[in-house]
């Protein structure tokens, strides 16, 4: 029974049901990261060093020294280059899941649409006025040409759409790869040509009090993105046909959705964030395509979704967590010599704890209330029976 | 409280009689059980002889689910004392119950569904056997044997080689009492255990329930249907409000005084029925000859016809699974339509879309309430709003007004009494069954509708509930709506319908005026015993079929195939007129 005391006040510290959506992620977190100084002292070093480099290298807290015209502003940046694509790649992922589908193609999506933008804009003269939003416009249209297929492929065929988002990544991964490397190849760098930085959707060589550093431009979209798209499934009637679909696709289609029409939607919104999240990746950060390579971002954004709790402004702060750890993995290597992969290895322990999230809540609940929540009954539910008070 | 008092002295009886004492397989003592903010249980003192079967009655919450799980350890009550064969004892969890004999059949059924009957049965169990004093082996082949014993000696008719997706509801709930046996309990606890069985399923649980008494064992029966308990059980506790209001030996009590027990005032079991003028009264659901096909081709609605006028509950009888849900489905939209027409005022409705036919005036009350009419886990005021959101006020230019969603479901949760513990924000799926029902009512009916389909309304629901729902139905009704009510309860079917439609194997046995069939006849229709038109149908069906098989194995030869499949077609047509 003493034992029980601490644990309880832990469990009424969690168990706040308007903050639990913020408590327990960040509980998750922690309980990765003390996993995590664990494996960093077994192998000899200081975690709290690591973890502090780690924040360096992304550009949150100072290095001890910088090269000439780059400060902390610049690894900032640059993490925020890495975070843009993530973000809407993760909304994309999002989405989906909220309709109750799984877009596992949003690299493939990226792919795509990263190619033709860089094809049809990248390799032109336009001025840049001209180019950048083209190339915006092409990575919505085509993302959404992507997404729309498969899910009409789910509507007229019944072929799931995990099935064929993983093909149709094969497809475009293999026949992109065969046109970079027949007409568009870089002979030495062996990748496709770079796209002009008239149609890049990033602003360089910005001086800053001396410092150079550059701005993504998609990030301002992609923070508009994500609060867009929580407004359109929280809010608008559109919104409320995908997750009454997501949640129960034979209630819907008894409410009169039309659960076909909203699947292909769902996709194509997915497809067209996706679309997004290519050409800020390939006509960002990265201005060229490697063949016959999907980046992993399309992969690692299914975890980021699931992190930021399937929430559209959920996912700013596990895009933002997550390209962090990942872009300031280089740096602690260099500095504190704990080898990269240890970034990815957070970033497993942070998933991991995070899926023990949903069982974290119900034991809050059940010490909070002593109660079984999985009770077969109904009528036993407090609330049930507080209705009968109120009969009474 | 003097009736609690009551029931303690009705223990404190037994105690003297050592005879009786030892006969006491479980007693309660003064128990308490409290939720957040509420008391489930209150003070409960009883007690449950050995052999008997002992019901627990009692309104929707009235807290005897509660009460079942302390003893099956679920919970533990939070005062008083519980004795199992005459010692204290705390069971905290249901292992221990289970190590102490007991057994509980939960109203959700907790089975593996591609394991077969035995395979679930000893899953946690199971019978190892050692192979040369060493190698651990599972004697599936002993437990086959064990469980083909056990459902012969207690009437259960379970095949222990049978895999659990393929049985239906009753056969699964006779796998959970035969996982009970298995284990030898020897106090039964059923949770609401008919509230899925069609009449002759129930019929088949009560005689297993007669057959476990005969064999010594103890039941418990948590119900609210009253016949039940007239029919099986010796004694009766009936709670109101988490108290114990009193416990009656059923032999000499009248299900009228049970149910005056249970809701504390003499209810009306029968409703006032003004009969309806049909004879001028316009026809607003027409549907002829409609044909209605499952995934494997198999016509499970076939050729039927019938109208429902103006001011008519047309309610639909028969055993479960003879096409009454897939009719139902056709007209809402829901399911595809093979041949045949529907129509509503006149109007054809055959090739519209769901939404359509909702907007052209059918309101729809489905069976499945958790699989179709609401969405669990959104908020009570989308689900109210499911039907109507996409129009003002509850949408404007796409956005989503909340207000107007706010407004619409307080109007409904007062009109209707719907009790939701945080009002409209609360979570459908925290809500109980019968709320969540009188939620899809409430949404259905507001849309004023010319044609309500009310496909089970009561099914599970407790004695108020059901009689608020009828009394909407007779309402909407005399207001003149169109109702087509199907149900698999007779007694709902007798009490409302003002014509009786019967289904059998998919198609409408009989027609008929309310007043000119009797229980027993709807009953004969029910089994397809009356096989006058039955015959003719399928002679009907014959003939549609017999010119149809030389055309198609002559087709590959003539190539003039489409010609030859045409003809038949005409063929069907004209035999289905000549029926109609």
């Amino acid at each position: 029974m003493t034992k029980k005391k601490p644990l309880q006040l832990f469990a009424r510290l969690l168990g706040n049901e308007r903050w639990q959506f913020i408590t327990i992620p960040a509980f998750s977190i922690l309980c990765s990261l003390v996993a995590i100084s664990v494996i960093i002292l077994l192998i000899g070093k200081n975690p709290l060093e690591a973890f502090s480099s780690l924040l360096a290298g992304a550009g949150w807290i100072a290095k001890s020294n910088y090269a000439g015209g780059k400060a902390a502003f610049t690894d900032f940046m640059d993490m925020l280059d890495a975070f843009t694509p993530m973000l809407f790649a993760a909304l994309a992922v999002t989405v989906a899941l909220k309709s109750g589908l799984f877009n596992i193609g949003v690299a493939g999506q990226m792919l795509l649409s990263g190619f033709i933008a860089t094809v049809a804009v990248g390799y032109s003269d336009l001025p840049s006025v001209v180019a950048r939003p083209l190339v915006l416009l092409i990575g919505i249209v085509v993302g959404a040409a992507a997404g729309a297929l498969m899910g009409w492929l789910k509507d007229r065929f019944n072929i799931h759409e995990v099935v064929s988002s993983i093909m149709l990544n094969y497809i475009f991964q293999y026949v992109i790869s065969f046109f970079i490397k027949t007409r568009y190849i870089d002979p030495v760098s062996r990748q496709s040509r770079m796209a002009a930085a008239s149609a890049r959707l990033e602003i360089t060589d910005i001086k800053i009090a001396g410092v150079t550093t550059h701005f993504p431009l998609g990030l301002v979209l992609a923070l508009i993105a994500a609060i867009g798209i929580w407004f359109l499934l929280a809010k608008t009637k559109t919104g409320l046909e995908l997750t009454a679909t997501g949640l129960n696709a034979k209630s819907a289609r008894y409410a009169g959705i039309r659960t076909g029409r909203t699947l292909i939607i769902a996709m194509g919104i997915s497809g067209a964030l996706a679309g997004l999240a290519g050409v800020t990746y390939y006509l960002g950060s990265v201005r060229s395509i490697i063949p016959g390579e999907l980046t992993s971002v399309g992969f690692d954004s299914i975890a980021v979704a699931l992190l930021g709790n399937t929430h559209p402004l959920g996912n700013i702060a596990s895009s933002l967590l997550i390209t962090t750890l990942t872009s300031g993995s280089t740096y602690m290597s260099s500095t504190v010599g704990v080898r990269q992969e240890i970034a990815s290895l957070i970033v497993g322990m942070i998933l991991l704890f995070s899926a023990c999230g949903g069982y974290l809540k119900l034991w809050v609940q059940r010490a909070t209330s002593e109660q079984l929540p999985d009770k077969g009954s109904e009528s036993v539910h407090p609330r049930t029976i507080s209705g009968q008070e109120e009969q009474a | 409280m003097s009736e609690v008092i009551g029931v303690i002295g009705a223990g404190g009886k037994a105690r003297p009689d050592s005879a009786a004492e030892s006969d006491v397989i479980l007693e309660l003592r003064h128990v308490t059980k409290r939720f957040p903010g509420v008391v489930a249980n209150d003070d409960v003192s009883l007690s449950v002889r050995r052999g008997e079967i002992f019901a627990l009655l009692g309104e929707n919450g009235a807290g005897k689910s509660t009460l079942a799980s302390m003893v099956f350890g679920m919970y533990e009550p939070d005062e008083g004392q519980l004795f199992v064969r005459g010692t204290e004892t705390r069971i905290t969890s249901p292992a221990e119950a289970v190590a102490l004999n007991i057994g509980m059949v939960h109203q959700h059924f907790k089975l593996v569904s591609n394991y077969t009957v035995a395979e679930n049965i000893v899953l946690g169990d199971e019978p190892l056997r050692r192979v040369a004093g060493v190698l651990p082996w599972l004697d599936m082949r002993g437990a086959e044997q064990r469980i083909a014993d056990l459902s012969a000696r207690y009437g259960l008719e379970v095949d222990p080689c049978a895999v659990i997706e393929n049985l239906g509801v009753s056969a699964q709930q006779r796998v959970e009492i035969l996982k009970m046996l298995y284990r030898d309990s020897e106090i039964l606890i059923f949770d609401e255990p008919t509230a899925m069985l069609t009449p002759q399923e129930i019929e088949h649980l009560l005689n297993i329930m007669r057959n476990l008494r005969r064999e010594g064992k103890t039941v418990i029966l948590i119900t609210h249907k009253l016949d039940e308990i007239k029919q099986v059980a010796t004694r009766c506790a009936v709670l109101a409000r988490g108290k114990l209001v009193d416990v009656l030996e059923v032999a000499d009590t009248t299900t009228a005084k049970l149910a005056a027990k249970m809701v504390g005032y003499d209810l009306a079991l029968t409703i006032e029925k003004k009969s309806a003028a049909l004879d001028n009264a316009p026809t607003v659901l027409q549907v002829d000859h409609l044909t209605v096909e499952d995934d494997n081709k198999f016509p499970v609605v076939n050729d039927v016809s019938f109208r429902v006028r103006a001011g008519e509950i047309f309610a639909v009888a028969g055993v479960a699974g003879n096409g009454q849900t897939q009719l139902a489905d056709a007209i809402a939209g829901l399911a595809a339509v093979k041949s045949g027409a529907i129509s509503l005022d006149g109007v054809d409705l055959t090739q519209m879309t769901v939404r359509q036919r909702a907007r052209a005036g059918i309101a729809y009350i489905p069976e499945d309430r958790h699989g179709m009419g609401l969405i669990l886990d959104l908020p009570l005021l989308q689900n109210l709003g499911l039907k109507s959101y996409f129009h003002h006020p509850f949408s404007q230019r796409g956005i989503l007004q909340t207000e107007a969603f706010e407004h619409h479901a307080r109007r409904l949760i007062d009109d209707y009494d719907i009790r939701a513990g945080q009002g409209p924000r609360t979570l459908t799926r925290q809500m109980s069954g019968g709320n969540q029902q009188k939620a899809i009512v409430a949404r259905e009916v507001e849309l004023d509708s010319r044609l309500l389909i009310f496909v089970q309304p009561t099914r599970g629901l407790d004695i108020g509930a059901t009689m608020a729902i009828r009394r909407r139905i007779l309402d909407q009704r005399d207001s003149g709506k169109a109702i087509l009510l199907i149900s698999l309860e007779l007694d709902e079917v007798l009490a409302l319908a003002d014509t009786i439609g019967v289904m059998y194997g998919g198609r409408m046995q009989k027609i008929a005026p309310a007043a000119t069939m009797d229980r027993y006849q709807v009953g004969e229709y029910m089994m397809g015993a009356r096989a006058s038109t039955s015959a003719s149908a399928s002679t009907s069906t014959n003939a549609s079929i017999s010119p149809n098989t030389p055309a198609t194995s002559a087709a590959p030869a003539t190539s003039a195939a489409p010609e030859a499949s045409a003809a038949p077609a005409e063929v069907q047509a004209g035999t289905g007129t000549q029926q109609g």
